[in-house]
């Protein structure tokens, strides 16, 4: 089975983000980068899928230069080969990427195709579902499971409320993948060693025909309001703690 | 050799040649004339024994010398070298230190092996007719008087062995009986006698000739039993004690693009095989292994016999994992890195970089799957701290403390660590010392954004994202311009001091505990009847060879009391290695055996110098109910008698 996975840097979790000056965006400049992290599971999914049945695992992203660090990272943790679409993000909203990433991909074919659910940084949850509507190909979103069948797919999807839904569906298709679905594996150093020697193909945005003008642009962002609230749980022990295990897994899902 | 020679050796003339105990006391004897026939059984057998004994220690040196070559070995400085051989080897100080009488007697063996170099050396001669050692000479007499009170020594250290082996049986020998073991007692034991014995016989009488031949057939059975068993010792381990790596803990680079610690046989390096093949078994390092003692799988005695087993059957140009028939992952992930093991290890045999040697080879081609570890990395490559918290979490904390931000003008950087940046009772301590080093004028600042040190994943055996963490850390230090750290973290001290070398120059680094004894006259102190007993973490005492330091300052408020193990054999609390972020502990738990142990003392205050032993006796101590011992840092026993104004509470 021929897997793609289409992966994005963004700012590394603890990174401390400023707005910039034009106000749409925020600076860039000393910000670490990592993998995002539903596509850290679309990879792993994916790399689970290929140890099963074989077959290859591709990556793929655009960005510019720095993504290449994200690049190998994937290759590092087992991806096969990768492409790398090489453009400025600048403006572009999430039918840009994924007209990029549909170009990149069609010459591929793969049989799968997954994304991760959302980005960490703009949080559209866009870009995989139209990636599915340009290939002309089904889809399904917040996958947390994939298991390959004869006809082709079942999947375990994710509803709210702790409601989960399984899926069939033929291949080629395309997945969105939710986080925490598998245990990510660890980056060793004979992955970064191995991934010194796979291809990397660049290609970029006129190489692949697409000019994209933004549909969707940003007209502001701004850092969210800090609030703190104290709520006060009366009752007896039994009610309150009853009362306090609701709260802390509905409202503030940490349990 | 002339019968008549005796008179012709004791002339009145010369009197300083003449043996003063010529004329009264005996004389060692010697067979004399052997006839051709005789002569050439004596070369056969000889011969013979030799070739034994080569057939098997012959495959032996040529699997050591067949391993690859330790990428970082440098015979200098000899200075070094010379001075453990001469400590380790021919004083046997580590032998006799750790288990002195047994040592002693090990010792009186060695010993008369040493004296008796000569005595065998000779007396092989005489059997060939070329005796060069007149037992009536001056310096024959006085030798052969020597050698004899060494077999005297010896011939009593042996038979202490033996009951020690055979009667005693301490347990760290092992359960299985090993009949070699006393049938080599035997020998030597033989060997002593048959050699005494010659004094009271004549050198014509029948009986010199057959203590001869039996003093020589106990020699030319006894070589060939060398190399097979545990006494394949006698000839390794002086060479494993002199050409050891030095230094404790020392965890090799890895050398080139194909090195990924010790994964197979290919990767077994010259000293890795000389010591499995040196290890005498006599089970010290069992003895005091935190995980051996509390039910886990690890044995370190067994993973340095594993790998013997590996390289005997299978050869150091094997592919086949280090890991499996041989050594179990399971035993090689529950060792703390305590370092209990090499440090009484009496034949130089350095058991932490073969342990972390493994792990690397497990971690760094992604065999080794666990999903503490998977976590710990994880928050590792992405984030700044083992704790996998977010990192504003500490900019919050140094923001409540006020801590001010290190720019290159102050003396001192204070390295908070994961368990001072984050860690509720490790915040305590750096609370506490920071209220110390304030009333002390000391000038201070803490890094604006800190990656843990990379401890845990260097023992873990984690090289990539080690040198991530190590990389980034050495460029923050030099782009703040640090010149000195202190650290509350004996680990974070280790890890900066020496394991960061492998990737550049890290500035000077103390641990807070040199740091308060230093300053510890300008400091208030509070005279108490309290009794403290204070533990040493492996990191500040074997790893650092600091024990006084924090035991004055607990003498600065109150009584010290000392462990039943304490100093340098000390007792790990179990969160080293890298354990303190894996999961639950299978048998006893190392925190709970050494909390009772300090408990036990009838101190009313448990005091420590690692937030890492904090941390586990906090939570050992906690299921122990009422009247436990409090817990506290030697910053916190300080800071107690200082005044109390400023933050007192970290959280």
């Amino acid at each position: 089975m021929k897997i793609l996975v289409a992966i994005k840097q963004v700012p590394e979790r603890d990174a401390q983000v400023h707005i910039d000056a034009s106000g749409t965006w925020i600076d860039e400049a000393g910000i670490q980068w990592a993998l995002n992290e539903s596509d850290a599971y679309a990879l792993e999914e994916a790399l689970q899928l290929k140890e099963k049945h074989g077959g290859e695992v591709v990556v793929v992203s655009a960005g510019p230069e720095r993504v290449g660090s994200t690049i190998r990272e994937a290759l590092a943790k087992g991806a096969d080969r990768a492409i790398h679409i090489d453009c400025a993000m600048g403006r572009l909203d999430a039918l840009g990427v994924a007209q990029l990433l549909a170009a990149a991909i069609k010459s591929e074919s793969p049989d799968l195709t997954l994304t991760g659910l959302q980005s960490d940084d703009l949080g559209y949850g866009q870009t995989g579902v139209i990636l599915s509507e340009l290939l002309g190909l089904p889809h399904s979103s917040l996958i947390l499971h994939v298991e390959k069948t004869e006809q082709g797919l079942t999947v375990k999807r994710e509803l709210e409320e702790g409601w989960f839904q399984t899926i069939e569906l033929p291949l080629p298709a395309v997945l969105t993948i939710q986080s925490g679905g598998n245990k990510l594996r660890y980056a060793t150093l004979m992955g970064i060693k191995k991934a010194k020697t796979k291809e990397v193909r660049r290609v970029t945005a006129q190489e692949l025909g697409t000019t994209a003008t933004p549909v969707v642009s940003l007209a502001r962002i701004s850092a969210p309001q800090k609030q703190k609230s104290t709520q006060m749980i009366g009752g007896s022990p039994k009610e309150a703690a009853a009362a306090l295990a609701e709260k802390l897994k509905f409202e503030a899902r940490v349990l | 050799m002339q019968p008549a020679r005796r008179d012709d050796w004791t002339s009145d003339h010369v009197w300083w040649l003449r043996s003063p105990m010529t004329s009264t006391l005996p004389v060692l004897a010697e067979p004399q004339h052997f006839d051709l026939a005789e002569k050439l059984v004596f070369a056969g057998l000889a011969v013979g024994s030799g070739t034994l004994f080569w057939r098997r220690f012959g495959p032996i040196l040529k699997r050591i010398l067949a391993s690859k070559k330790d990428p970082d070995f440098r015979l200098r400085p000899l200075g070094r070298r010379a001075w453990d051989f001469f400590w380790e080897v021919l004083c046997q100080a580590k032998v006799i230190r750790q288990r002195p009488l047994p040592g002693l007697a090990h010792a009186f063996v060695f010993w008369g092996f040493c004296a008796f170099a000569l005595v065998t050396l000779n007396h092989c001669a005489v059997g060939l007719g070329l005796g060069f050692l007149d037992p009536a000479g001056w310096f024959g007499q006085l030798y052969f008087y020597l050698a004899a009170a060494f077999a005297l020594l010896c011939a009593a250290g042996i038979s202490g062995l033996f009951v020690r082996r055979f009667l005693v049986r301490p347990r760290w020998l092992g359960e299985k009986l090993s009949w070699e073991s006393g049938f080599i007692a035997l020998l030597v034991f033989l060997l002593m006698v048959t050699y005494l014995a010659a004094f009271a016989t004549a050198d014509t009488s029948e009986a010199a000739r057959v203590l001869w031949w039996a003093h020589t057939l106990c020699l030319l059975v006894f070589l060939p039993i060398i190399p097979h068993t545990k006494h394949l010792h006698l000839l390794l381990s002086p060479a494993t004690v002199f050409l050891s790596r030095g230094g404790f803990s020392r965890i090799p680079p890895l050398a080139g693009d194909e090195d990924f610690g010790l994964v197979a046989g290919t990767d077994l390096t010259q000293l890795v095989s000389l010591q499995a093949y040196s290890c005498v078994e006599c089970g010290r390092c069992t003895e005091h292994c935190p995980a051996a003692n509390t039910g886990k799988v690890l044995n370190p005695k067994e993973i340095v016999l594993g790998l013997r087993s590996y390289l005997s059957e299978l050869g150091p140009a094997s592919a086949e994992s280090l890991l499996g028939k041989y050594n179990s992952q399971e035993a090689i992930f529950q060792c703390t890195t305590c370092g209990a093991c090499e440090f009484q290890c009496p034949v130089g045999i350095e058991h932490l970089p073969i342990l972390i040697g493994l792990r690397r080879g497990a971690v760094n081609t992604g065999a080794w799957e666990d999903d503490h570890g998977g976590k710990l990395f994880l928050a590792l490559e992405r984030g700044s701290n083992a704790l996998g918290m977010s990192a504003t979490d500490r900019d919050k904390f140094v923001q409540k403390l006020e801590l001010p931000i290190f720019d290159g003008t102050q003396e001192y950087c204070l390295w908070l660590g994961c368990m001072g940046g984050y860690d509720p009772k490790g915040r305590e301590i750096i609370a506490d010392f920071v209220r110390v080093m304030r009333y002390l004028d000391t000038s201070f600042g803490v890094l604006r954004k800190e990656k843990c040190t990379g401890d845990p994943v260097r023992r873990l055996g984690n090289d990539l994202v080690f040198q991530q963490l190590a990389e980034a850390n050495l460029e923050a230090m030099a782009l703040n311009n640090v010149k000195k750290i202190v650290s509350i973290c004996p680990h974070c001290v280790r890890t900066i001091q020496e394991d960061w070398k492998e990737y550049g120059t890290p500035p000077e680094v103390e641990h807070h505990s040199e740091f308060l004894a230093r300053h510890l006259e300008q400091l208030p102190k509070i005279r108490g009847e309290e009794k403290i007993v204070f533990h040493d973490p492996c990191y500040l005492g074997r790893y650092r060879n600091v024990y006084d330091e924090p035991r004055a300052v607990v003498r600065a408020s109150a009584q010290l009391v000392e462990a039943p193990r304490s100093g340098e054999r000390s007792f790990c609390c179990g969160a080293g290695g890298g354990l303190a972020f894996l999961g639950e502990e299978t048998g006893e738990r190392v925190s709970h055996v050494r909390a009772k142990e300090l408990v036990d003392t009838g101190a009313t205050t448990v005091g420590t110098a690692c937030p890492f032993c904090n941390t586990m006796f906090r939570d050992a101590l906690a299921t122990k109910g009422s009247g436990t011992p409090q817990l506290l840092d030697i910053a916190q026993l300080t800071a107690r008698a200082l005044p109390t104004v400023g933050p007192s509470s970290a959280n």
